[in-house]
């Protein structure tokens, strides 16, 4: 199977610090791929570049069958929603859909469908800056979803969000995953999202530590991630002792 | 196609709810040029320079010196507001700003006059503000000459000859000033305009400083580089709704200018727009080149600034381009303003044509199409 995401030996370096060293990676049809790092790991970066925001250092990105490099087609068949918060801050929560989907071509009728599986109603006059956190990265995602991606990059999606939010976000990811969408999330809490019912839904996690990725079972990652922990804390007990 | 014109329409919509919406650029664009051109006309209302404060000193307290002190005080520019008794006095209110202008009449000049021995009158000019000085040496300048020709033909009559003849002696060289476009020597005619549109074009450049940087400096420039839109197409249209928005601001300084506070426009309306739309043009691509290598929001509104506030006195309106340095002189061709304030001089009191404005349209559209360019090749590049 031609894989959607395929990278090899990426190498990008910002101000002469290495942030991914020879990463390495390939990502299926209708996989939910988990990229987990600590902060600063380099999740964002790897994100940007596969959504082709940032340039890089070496080595090869297809997306979708395109070379990143030399082709932007495959940004039609893409939804991105970034840690920061990357929406159109001078516009309303209603005119950062319309908006994006004139940007991505979508049409009216996936306006309509993304505003009511995400419950934005009441939400659309609002200023996106007065958006609440859940709010906003339900916007976000509607927003991603536009245009019907077959490749969603989520970066660090379920950060300090109230629990209906949660709840419709996880619902409608739930839901992508099961009309064949591919997907990649990242994330830096694995306790938290170990617990998380998406966390079931992973097929492979990439563990990205000092710029390099390492691809693991999510049960091994949890394993790993216990152990390490586990280490911590009898590092802590000694030094306390 | 469509899709691409859906897309232009898209941004040039969000492009208005962004200017709109940011109330101190909105107020700035709107009120900022129109207020100056109403404050500007009130600061020049008075049109000319008139009644000068004057100081008359008569160490001679003659019939004639009195007449002279009567000739000086019916001067149309002069009001004669102190006569002290001494010159040290006049220097004192001149050093106080009270007067601007001191006139020492001195002892025996009846007598002087009556031998038609050569008297030596003080004038005295404060220097200190320019305008005042230039306009007050003219007014004394005018007053001295009548004076000299009386004196000159009081002279010729006591030598025998004719009144007409003395008379003919002293007219048969005359100089008749007529200065064109501007008779009256009307400062509001001059200046008004000229200031409103160095504010506009001051506001215009604080606006197209944020072109590219505002949206670059932004993390919504993750959203529009993931949606894969043309950096042309976005760009294009975001310009066209901000030069539109130029154009717009403009057209009430215009109307208020022409219609209202009747300032001179000797050419058609059509040809004063469509130049000053060549202008913005060539500031918005200014302002954009420099939105393009600025890193910062901030540092970009500061570039633009040290480029748009000077502009105005390097543009030879107010203090004659050949006047400067050969390399300033040079240095300003590359400024958009120089071309537009000179040309706006033209066009409001003269009229030259097509033929003559031509290297004007053509400098502006040249500026223009480079500063586009340069913008458009380091914005890809970063």
């Amino acid at each position: 199977m031609e894989p959607v995401v395929r990278v090899r030996d990426l190498v990008q370096k910002i101000k002469k610090r290495i942030i991914l060293d020879g990463v390495g990676l390939e990502v299926y049809r209708g996989e939910c791929f988990g990229l987990f790092g600590l902060r600063g790991a380099g999740k964002t970066a790897l994100l940007h570049i596969l959504a082709g925001i940032d340039r890089f250092r070496s080595g090869s990105v297809e997306v979708l069958g395109y070379d990143i490099r030399k082709s932007e087609r495959f940004k039609h068949q893409l939804g991105l929603v970034t840690q920061g918060k990357s929406l159109f801050q001078d516009l309303r929560a209603g005119e950062n859909l319309d908006f994006l989907a004139a940007l991505k071509n979508a049409g009216r009728e996936n306006c309509h469908r993304v505003i009511e599986r995400f419950q934005l109603t009441d939400y659309l006059s609002l200023p996106v800056t007065a958006l609440e956190a859940g709010v906003y990265q339900r916007l976000a995602l509607a927003c991603a979803l536009l245009n019907e991606p077959e490749l969603l990059l989520a970066d660090d999606l379920f950060q300090s969000i109230d629990p209906a939010s949660h709840h419709i976000i996880l619902r409608e990811l739930k839901e992508y995953l099961a009309c064949g969408g591919t997907c990649i999330l990242s994330f830096n809490n694995m306790d938290a999202y170990s617990k998380n019912d998406l966390y079931s839904s992973i097929s492979r996690v990439g563990w990205l530590e000092q710029g390099r990725l390492t691809v693991c079972q999510p049960g091994e990652a949890r394993d790993q991630w216990d152990r390490r922990l586990k280490s911590f804390e009898e590092q802590s007990g000694e030094n306390h002792a | 196609m469509r899709t691409m014109l859906r897309q232009c329409l898209a941004v040039m919509r969000r492009e208005v709810y962004y200017l709109w919406r940011d109330k101190g650029l909105r107020n700035i664009l709107l009120a900022g040029s129109l207020l100056g051109l109403l404050v500007f006309y009130a600061t020049y209302s008075t049109q000319v320079l008139k009644d000068i404060p004057t100081a008359v000193v008569d160490l001679d307290c003659s019939r004639e010196s009195r007449q002279l002190v009567e000739d000086v005080s019916g001067a149309e520019n002069l009001k004669v507001v102190a006569c002290p008794g001494s010159f040290a006095e006049v220097e004192e209110l001149i050093r106080r700003g009270q007067v601007v202008v001191g006139i020492v009449i001195p002892e025996n000049y009846a007598k002087s006059v009556s031998l038609r021995r050569q008297v030596n009158l003080s004038v005295i000019i404060d220097g200190s503000n320019m305008i005042y000085a230039t306009n007050a040496a003219n007014t004394v300048l005018a007053i001295t000459g009548t004076i000299n020709a009386q004196a000159g033909i009081k002279t010729l009559l006591a030598g025998g000859l004719h009144p007409d003849q003395a008379q003919e002696a002293f007219s048969s060289v005359t100089f008749r000033e007529e200065p064109w476009f501007n008779p009256t020597l009307n400062y509001a005619y001059f200046l008004v305009l000229a200031l409103a549109l160095n504010l506009w074009q001051q506001c215009c450049m604080l606006t197209a400083c944020m072109n590219i940087i505002g949206e670059t400096g932004r993390k919504s420039w993750s959203q529009l580089k993931a949606a894969g839109v043309s950096k042309f197409m976005f760009f294009f249209s975001k310009s066209t709704v901000q030069i539109a928005l130029f154009i717009l601001t403009v057209l009430p300084v215009y109307y208020l200018s022409f219609n209202v506070l009747k300032l001179p426009l000797a050419c058609s309306f059509w040809m004063l727009l469509l130049f000053t739309l060549a202008f913005a043009l060539a500031l918005h691509a200014t302002g954009t080149l420099v939105s393009s290598f600025a890193r910062t929001s901030v540092n970009s509104t500061r570039f633009g600034m040290i480029i748009a506030v000077p502009s105005f006195i390097l543009c030879g309106y107010t203090w004659p381009l050949e006047a400067m340095p050969q390399i300033v002189q040079q240095v300003v061709k590359v400024l958009p303003q120089t071309w537009f304030f000179q040309g706006i001089n033209y066009l409001t009191f003269k009229d030259p044509g097509w033929t003559f404005m031509a290297p004007f349209f053509s400098a502006l559209l040249v500026i223009a199409a480079l500063s586009y360019a340069a913008a458009a090749l380091i914005a890809s590049r970063s």
